[in-house]
């Protein structure tokens, strides 16, 4: 089990940033992702894995308006 | 990817990498002059040149525009690339020996002085090195092409058209600010402002982030705010039927790239003002209106906003040239898109709901996307005949018109009725944000978003989770946005760009670099320094003295800021069952209720109850951290701490309780 912005989401093997985004439906571009604490660049979200028990923060820019 | 070696280091890049680009990841640094990563690559200088071998033959090239598409070998150094960048530099001290950049490499590279007289030489220290920055700039950044080279060989230069100034030159000063030389100068500046060098440089940091980021962050250059569509109906957050939904499947009808591959297709955004490098705002031409007193007619319209394109579907009408014809004519008659598109959501639902009927509304038959039937209003409201001139005063008349005229019940009206201090909401779903609740219904102006917005922070960051966060950001962000309208500046710079260390920052919400570079651009105007925290104080000053203004003329205590429950909650039972789970799961974990065995009745009502608890909480919060009384008055010791302590305005707030 891994948290995902406070809320529990089911871990599986090699599980990577981009597939928590896309599991969370999180499609909005402008997004800082933590996972526990530590910042992982855009550029590394296909390859960074986010491993059970940790915390990833996704963090939505305001944008629009 | 492609294996490339350079001076022989090893490194794996995609096709089409330029070999600059490549040596850069490298920590390889090979001299360029005409290069800027925020324009294409030109390749004009020569001074990038690297000799590459492949398949066993060597050659020169330009590393800045050479795309890597083959395994090679690359010297950056090599004699022969020395020799070659020596004589190149040489050549240009020749002809340009005054200008600081070409003298500063020259020496760098032991490039003496020339050994040969240039026969044009110029030996201004601004002179133009023809390096091609501006004209890139101007073309591809701005979008204007207004500069150009003309001439050829020793006459080459860049001028305007006929080298007469143009008209459609507005002098935004990219080409100024990205010139190397100082060639260019803003000559005249009737603003005068008190540092015209630190006013362009923050300008053109944003211009810079648009032509690095956007593409990958917001697409406003692309798309503009229309982008935000599929996004909102991903989050639940695109109001749909009257803000009854926050999603449908139909959204797909009315995603960016529909408009943007079959109506927007000019090429070229209709930007606010010439020379801004957002330029979010797009023109769909050649568009034949279906309907009204301009029908067959083949016109140019200027959108659609995001806020457009969410009306329709807060309409149900989820048809792109219907969002356009509406826009059209919304503007041609001068009514605003979102108050005409949530206004018709809510007759709409009250039509549903068989408040009203084809009878009352003069024949039209106003069911959720019915779009025949949402134009025809539309065009009696610009004739001022039938139900438009009824429909046409807004949602806070219609709901004391309905009651009056048709019996209709207050209480259900005032719950789905979407305004505040009798604005329209505009087009997001606040069911799942608190914070948001408050931010379009302390807006000073009425149901607007352009103070907070939050939804994000709140309900899908969990940023600010307690009352006194969602306080805090109720204070920061509508002092901070107010400051954009001090200035009659827009905001969107401020926030749909991220620079690209933002997300190292301690606070990425605010965007720290953007402010700072606000607080640049205001110094450079006025000479007088700000930091954040001052900027803000400037913006509380106004926005107290803006919520006594809306006391004196009878809107500005805590029976104005309520607003209707569709923004905090499901209304109807159907509301509750389409998002059960979610509702039911709040009702337990937030409001200690067990939903198990209760009715839908019971459980719209006690959710009702909860969450017009937590709004009033939330008022209380953010009232105490503004320093206003639990009434929502600012007091005494707050408009005197803020210097706005006039005699007559202490007078308002003192028979108010403040």
């Amino acid at each position: 089990m891994i948290r995902v912005n406070g809320e529990n989401l089911e871990w599986r093997n090699g599980m990577t940033v981009r597939d928590v985004l896309r599991q969370m439906n999180y499609t909005f571009p402008l997004l800082i992702v933590r996972i526990d604490g530590r910042l992982v660049s855009r550029s590394d979200y296909d390859t960074t894995e986010v491993p059970d028990g940790t915390s990833m923060d996704a963090i939505h820019m305001i944008s629009g308006g | 990817m492609i294996n490339v070696t350079i001076d022989g280091k090893s490194i794996e890049v995609r096709p089409d990498t330029t070999i600059l680009e490549a040596a850069g990841e490298l920590d390889i640094h090979i001299p360029t002059l005409c290069h800027s990563e925020i324009v294409e690559s030109y390749g004009a200088c020569r001074l990038c040149l690297v000799e590459i071998s492949e398949r066993g033959k060597t050659k020169l090239v330009t590393s800045c525009n050479y795309p890597i598409r083959n395994e090679i070998s690359v010297q950056t150094n090599s004699e022969r690339v020395k020799r070659d960048r020596k004589r190149t530099l040489e050549m240009m001290l020749a002809r340009w020996p005054e200008v600081k950049v070409i003298k500063d490499m020259a020496a760098f590279h032991g490039v003496g002085a020339p050994s040969y007289e240039h026969p044009a030489v110029d030996r201004n220290p601004h002179a133009c090195i023809l390096c091609g920055l501006c004209t890139r700039v101007c073309g591809q950044g701005i979008w204007e092409n207004i500069i150009s080279f003309a001439g050829r060989g020793v006459d080459r230069k860049v001028i305007m058209p006929y080298g007469e100034p143009h008209p459609y030159c507005v002098g935004c000063g990219a080409c100024a600010a990205i010139c190397p030389t100082g060639a260019i100068q803003m000559s005249r500046d009737p603003n005068r402002p008190h540092d015209q060098e630190m006013v362009r440089r923050a300008g053109m940091r944003v211009t810079s982030e648009m032509l690095l980021y956007d593409t990958e962050q917001c697409n406003m250059r692309g798309a503009g705010t229309a982008h935000l569509t599929e996004i909102m109906d991903a989050y639940d957050l695109l109001p749909v039927m009257n803000y009854q939904y926050g999603s449908h499947p139909d959204t797909k009808n009315l995603e960016s790239k529909v408009f943007v591959e079959n109506y927007l297709t000019q090429g070229k955004p209709d930007g606010c003002y010439l020379g801004c490098s957002m330029a979010c705002a797009k023109a769909a031409e050649g568009f034949e209106l279906k309907t009204g007193p301009y029908k067959g007619e083949i016109v140019l319209v200027d959108g659609p906003e995001y806020e457009t394109v969410a009306g329709g579907s807060n309409m149900g009408c989820f048809d792109p040239h219907f969002v356009i014809e509406y826009n059209f004519y919304c503007d041609t008659y001068g009514i605003d898109t979102i108050s005409f598109a949530t206004m018709t959501s809510f007759l709409m639902e009250c039509f549903e709901n068989d408040i009203l009927d084809v009878e009352k509304t003069g024949g039209l038959d106003l069911r959720f996307g019915n779009v025949s039937a949402a134009l025809e209003l539309l065009h009696q409201m610009g004739r001022g005949e039938g139900f438009g001139p009824i429909a046409g005063r807004g949602i806070r008349y219609l709901k004391k018109y309905l009651v009056d005229e048709y019996g209709a019940d207050p209480y259900f009206l005032q719950s789905i009725g979407m305004e505040a201090k009798g604005m329209e909401y505009s087009e997001y779903v606040t069911k799942e944000s608190l914070a948001q609740q408050g931010g379009y219904g302390i807006a000073l102006k009425g149901a607007q978003h352009d103070e907070a917005w939050l939804i994000f922070m709140d309900m899908v960051n969990k940023q600010i989770p307690t009352f006194a966060d969602k306080a805090e950001a109720l204070h920061y962000f509508p002092m901070w946005r107010t400051w954009f309208g001090l200035c009659g500046l827009c905001k969107l710079p401020w926030n749909d760009v991220e620079p690209a260390d933002n997300a190292e920052t301690t606070e990425p919400a605010k965007v720290p670099g953007h402010v700072q570079g606000y607080c640049e651009f205001f110094e450079g105007v006025t000479g007088i320094p700000q930091t954040m925290d001052s900027l803000i104080e400037m913006s509380e000053r106004v926005y107290n003295f803006q919520r006594v203004f809306n006391l004196k003329m009878g809107f500005g205590r805590r029976a104005h800021d309520v607003i209707p429950y569709r923004s905090m909650g499901p209304v109807t039972e159907h509301e509750y069952e389409s998002r059960q789970e979610r509702y039911d799961g709040q009702l337990m974990e937030l409001a200690g209720i067990d939903p198990a065995g209760m009715s839908t009745a019971d459980k719209v009502a006690a959710m009702r109850k909860y969450r017009e608890g937590q709004y009033e909480m939330l008022l209380d919060a953010v009232y105490a951290r503004r320093g206003w009384t639990s009434d929502g008055v600012p007091t005494e010791s707050k408009l005197r701490e803020l210097g706005i302590d006039f005699p007559d305005v202490l007078e308002l707030v003192r028979s108010h309780g403040g």
